[in-house]
């Protein structure tokens, strides 16, 4: 397949940004689409030109890393499908494709498609992890786990933390990723101790990133790869003034 | 006070609670409009029963207010964070979002500046105080505000019925997004239930609608009020 791509090119955060056209030939539909990206780069590196800057790492729809907005979709048209697993026979022969980075002011671009998402990252610091004794391991099923209970943490799990919700969000919300990484620890028992600290310190933290509100678009639930719900953001609601409204206890 | 307008949720709260609460008198003051088709008496009698409440009157009066200016305040602090932070992109592709979803903004200011108009026009008197001083006499012989002649000659001119028939479609998709996004933010949902309330609150909105519009258009066409 032939394509005609309009890629966002960017040298850093500070230089100013502007879409370059470019047409890539006998593209294979069997490629994924950073498969194509790498024939392009290859292109133009041969033609000693900059490679066209895009984050990746597994390439099998698992680490989150891969991120761009594919013709105003972030990962592109697929439903539950990142970047790295979207395949060119999505595409028509001859199509034009608009490449964006994600984009979301407290995403500052790194270069062209590379975006810092390291304020989800502080989002996790501010009370993602429950506080342990390290030492020998603990006995297997030592704490018993409801099958209801333990298959909604996996769904919640499920988030790889790849900032699509945020990139698709009309509001420029993270409140998805937030609510997800929350229920996962939140609906175990061992997350029960630090749950209301937890709630708080994680939503102030996405509030102080100066991340959006949600109006209920659900542009999230439908870009995000793993289909995370957004009644998990329901919750998050509930439970963040929950925990305000009874602060004055502890 | 306003330490809510500090959090996205918290403010979402309040977004929610009192659009519960405007929802509620859009429901109640839709049934009472209604009964103009009952005629002059029935809608003149339940206007002075209204006025009646008294103190309750201005009780109820001030719950709204409060409402309507928490509501139009907190909704405006929270889409100035949101398009400080958001980005458009080149192309603008939609998965999920509705009309009704991107349009609350806009329906939300119309229907603010068209309440300050209908309170001017039918409350205050502002627009016309020719009709608003007109009297009528109940069957029991008390003299009371001619309410229903009012609103029938408010209506026959046309830019005010186009502007209120405007106005109150923009209301119906403000409260098909609204209804069910008020349970979402209060943290109300599940698989079942949330789907039902979608179907729910764009029920209720159309109705509203249709309740509504069909006062300006009967008086338009003559169907009622042709004796004034």
């Amino acid at each position: 397949m032939n394509l005609k791509l309009h890629i966002w090119r960017q040298k850093n955060n500070k230089a100013a940004g502007a879409f370059e056209q470019y047409a890539v030939s006998d593209i294979s539909e069997d490629m994924s689409f950073l498969e194509m990206l790498d024939v392009l780069n290859e292109d133009l590196i041969v033609g000693g030109k900059d490679p066209v800057a895009f984050d990746h790492d597994c390439r099998e729809g698992i680490c989150g890393a891969c991120s761009m907005t594919i013709n105003g979709n972030p990962h592109g048209p697929e439903k539950a499908t990142t970047a790295c697993q979207l395949h060119m026979r999505k595409f028509n022969d001859g199509q034009e494709i608009y490449i964006e980075p994600f984009k979301n002011k407290s995403f500052p671009v790194i270069r062209d498609l590379v975006v810092d998402r390291s304020a989800l990252d502080r989002i996790i610091e501010s009370g993602g992890y429950i506080s342990i004794k390290t030492g020998s391991a603990p006995d297997a099923n030592d704490i018993a786990v409801p099958k209801a209970k333990s298959d909604v943490a996996m769904d919640a799990a499920a988030c790889i933390g790849c900032g699509a919700c945020v990139a698709a969000c009309p509001n420029g919300a993270a409140m998805l990723f937030t609510s997800a990484k929350l229920k996962h620890l939140n609906v175990l028992p061992q997350g029960q101790a630090e749950k209301k600290k937890r709630t708080i310190a994680m939503v102030e933290q996405m509030d102080k990133e100066g991340f959006g509100s949600c109006t209920n678009h659900y542009e999230c639930e439908a870009a995000c790869p793993k289909s995370i719900s957004v009644e998990f953001i329901s919750e998050m609601n509930f439970e963040y003034a929950k925990a305000r409204a009874t602060a004055y206890r502890d | 006070m306003l330490g809510f307008l500090k959090s996205n949720i918290l403010s979402k709260f309040v977004v929610a609670i009192t659009g519960i609460i405007l929802v509620g008198f859009i429901i109640g003051h839709t049934l009472g409009n209604l009964l103009i088709f009952a005629g002059p008496e029935a809608l003149n009698t339940y206007a002075i029963g209204l006025r009646d409440l008294g103190p309750t009157l201005w009780v109820v009066r001030i719950v709204l207010i409060i409402a309507a200016i928490l509501h139009v305040i907190t909704t405006i602090n929270l889409v100035r964070q949101n398009k400080k932070i958001a980005s458009g992109y080149k192309v603008s592709n939609y998965k999920a979002s509705t009309f009704s979803a991107r349009f609350m903004g806009y329906a939300g200011l119309t229907i603010l500046f068209f309440v300050l108009y209908h309170l001017a026009h039918f409350t205050l008197g502002f627009v016309d105080a020719s009709t608003f001083n007109m009297e009528a006499t109940l069957e029991n012989g008390r003299v009371v505000h001619d309410v229903y002649s009012m609103v029938v000659i408010g209506f026959r001119n046309v830019i005010v019925s186009l502007f209120y028939i405007l106005a109150v479609s923009f209301l119906g998709l403000h409260l098909k997004h609204g209804i069910h996004s008020m349970f979402q933010s209060l943290g109300i949902h599940g698989k079942k239930f949330t789907p039902m309330i979608q179907k729910v609150a764009a029920i209720v909105a159309l109705i509203i609608v249709i309740s509504l519009i069909s006062i300006p258009i009967s008086i338009m066409l003559g169907i009622v009020g042709g004796q004034v």
